[in-house]
């Protein structure tokens, strides 16, 4: 006992001998108007923009972010809970910009826009800080967009492609799938080398618990962070989630990796934004947003990038996601938000209605990397796909009215009814990129016209199964090599008559 | 009396932009405008214009803020900085010169006028405050300092 109190002493006594206090030399002001989590503050004359703040309270420290600096006084948005803050209480500045933890040590957790953490499973060691606000990387580091991400939605994969550093906007109205898309998503990025970070803001806290709860239950907790700002936290905190999210991505990064994070949803960011600026009074302009929304998400959206090699070769994939009212796509933020992206995936109400979902409208969704982002043998196999599906829906509005068709015409329907019926999928069940390949070419080379249209999906299962089983062989050589030579096509053309022998509901 | 005229026919052009409030900074910087540099007769003449004004523009209720934005503006132009220096047991002639030429040196003024205070709550060492500045040298911080770090 006596060695340890012993001890005890003597480190004690090495700590205070090396602990060396320094007189510091502050800037500190005075609160004098506080409400709906802005202040207005009223010395720190030397505050930098977006510096961060500490409100020095008999709760103790409330930390916010200078956002007006004005001649005699200073609006801030404070990052928690404003209600502890009186008016009189003194205020310090920091010295640095808004930063959080970044580091391996995030994933697998869920954390506060400001990096603590929510899921109740210990302190996060951070490696580094990173700060919030950062300038995109410019032209000379950047690199076009080459390598595929793998969704696993078909209709997707096939017609909209998704590169690694693309920004593509998911869009539609609510309750049609729109986090779906970028949960499935999440979850086919298993051994594909991704890290994800999926920032809900204003999202209800129920939703995320469950999100969170299907994520861990596929394994993607294993290379995802969840950045929660919920609908019940401060404006202020809905504010900053993207920047603090997208600073989590850039160290991934900047260590050569690839990124994909989802903004769900952007327009709530948008509303926060317009709240906080609103109180701080700036001018208002179009739908009552300032006149800097614009900025706002553009500024977010381009910190998004494939970097070349000379630069570690890492890349940001960004999903944003809107909610329109009613289908209206040329609202304010939607508009804005489709310029700054590199496509977007549009999402029908009248098809998530008629059961194809995911709802994913083949007209109006374009991706403008285009299928650089695919790999070779999808290219060949979705080449004309996305005319097609576009062309079925128009001429099966026209067909309606007369059922005197020509063979030719009668044959397109056919086979868009069975595209249409592949495009169908299950949430949370991503295809493998060789298993859509194979469906893919079945479908372009008339292998499933006598299948019947309401039989696809059970034939599409099947095959899926009887390829694991007997054509493994083949799906490694797709996956791996990437390409569809004359001879691998004749063994996967094999496989599929090898599997319709086993059915028995073919149409003779 | 002629500079107290124009910054007056400044405030009046501003009474028909009817938006535009005048605020008691504005006031207080018309009033320093037209008594700078003048003798004290010319003074008292000017200050009572200045009363009739704030009469007249219903802001004699403002007199307080006014007051307070003047000798800012006031000891602005004059480098003077006020400073606070909190000690718990008060300091000696020579402590107190030292800190003067300290915060004269730091803030650049030409004079400091430099208030006492004694608060036994901080222990030991000295918080000296100037302008927004705070210089907190207590043993009481340094030892929740001490606190945090054994704590980490």
């Amino acid at each position: 006992m006596s060695i340890t109190k012993d001890f005890i002493v003597e480190q004690l006594k090495e700590q205070i001998a090396g602990f060396k206090s320094e007189v510091k030399h502050e800037t500190v002001g005075r609160v004098i108007e506080i409400g709906d989590g802005i202040a207005r503050i009223e010395g720190i004359s030397e505050v930098m923009m977006s510096e961060m703040l500490e409100f020095i309270t008999a709760k103790g420290s409330i930390y916010g972010v200078a956002l007006n600096l004005e001649e005699d006084r200073v609006g801030a948005i404070i990052l928690g809970d404003y209600l502890g803050i009186k008016e009189g209480d003194e205020v310090k500045c920091l010295n640095k910009i808004l930063e959080v933890p970044v580091g391996n040590s995030i994933i697998g957790r869920v954390v506060d826009p400001l990096g603590a953490p929510l899921d109740g499973k210990g302190e996060i060691q951070a490696e580094k800080f990173y700060p919030v606000e950062k300038i995109a990387p410019g032209v000379i580091t950047r690199e076009s967009v080459r390598q595929p991400v793998q969704t696993g939605i078909k209709a997707i994969d096939a017609i909209i492609p998704i590169g690694r550093g693309q920004r593509e906007l998911i869009i539609g109205d609510r309750q049609i799938g729109k986090s779906a898309i970028a949960i499935d998503t999440i979850i086919n990025q298993k051994g594909q080398n991704m890290k994800c970070i999926y920032v809900a803001i204003g999202q209800k806290e129920s939703k995320v618990a469950g999100i969170v709860a299907k994520l861990e239950e596929a394994g993607a907790m294993e290379y995802t962070t969840v950045v929660l700002a919920g609908a019940s936290d401060p404006a202020s905190l809905l504010y900053v989630a993207p920047y603090a999210g997208c600073a989590m991505a850039e160290y991934f990064l900047d260590k050569g990796e690839d990124v994909l994070i989802v903004y769900d949803d952007l327009s709530k960011h948008a509303v926060a934004y317009r709240e906080i600026s609103l109180l701080l009074r700036r001018p208002p302009g179009r739908e009552a947003y300032p006149g800097d929304v614009f900025y706002l998400h553009s500024r977010l959206l381009e910190r998004a990038c494939k970097l070349s090699k000379e630069f570690g070769g890492g890349s940001i994939t960004a999903l944003p996601i809107i909610e329109t009212q009613s289908g209206d796509m040329s609202a304010y933020i939607p508009t804005n938000v489709i310029s700054i992206t590199d496509g977007q995936i549009y999402l029908m109400p009248e098809l998530f209605y008629q059961g194809s979902r995911p709802a994913v409208d083949a007209g109006l969704s374009v991706s403008r990397v285009g299928s650089s982002a695919q790999i070779k043998a999808m290219k060949k196999v979705a080449g004309k796909m996305k005319l097609e599906a576009a062309q079925f829906r128009e001429l099966a509005a026209f067909a309606q009215f007369g059922s005197d068709l020509d063979k030719d015409t009668k044959a397109k329907l056919e086979r868009g009814k069975r595209l249409q019926e592949i495009f169908k999928q299950g949430q949370y069940s991503p295809v493998p990129v060789a298993n859509q390949i194979l469906v893919f070419f079945a479908l372009i080379n008339g292998l499933t016209d006598d299948v019947p249209v309401e039989k696809i999906s059970e034939f599409e299962a099947g095959l899926y199964k009887y390829a694991a089983n007997s054509g493994a062989k083949i799906l490694k050589e797709i996956a791996e090599k990437k390409e569809l030579s004359e001879k691998l096509e004749g063994e996967m053309k094999t496989l599929v008559m090898d599997y319709k022998t086993t059915l028995e509901y073919l149409i003779k | 009396m002629l500079s107290l005229r124009s910054s007056m026919t400044e405030l009046n052009c501003s009474q028909w932009q009817i938006t535009m409030k005048i605020t008691a900074k504005k006031f207080a910087l018309s009033l320093y405008e037209s008594v700078e540099g003048k003798s004290p007769s010319q003074v008292k003449h000017a200050i009572e214009e200045f009363v009739k004004l704030l009469a007249e523009k219903n802001q004699l209720s403002a007199s307080d803020k006014i007051v307070a934005e003047f000798i800012k503006i006031w000891n602005e132009k004059h480098g003077i900085v006020e400073a606070e220096v909190t000690s718990a047991n008060g300091f000696s002639r020579d402590m107190i010169k030292l800190i003067k030429g300290h915060v004269t040196e730091l803030s650049g003024a030409k004079e400091v006028l430099l208030s006492e205070k004694i608060d036994k709550n901080i222990l030991g060492g000295v918080v000296i405050r100037y302008g927004d500045k705070i210089i907190d040298g207590s043993i009481k911080t340094q030892l929740e300092e001490l606190k945090d770090r054994m704590v980490k």
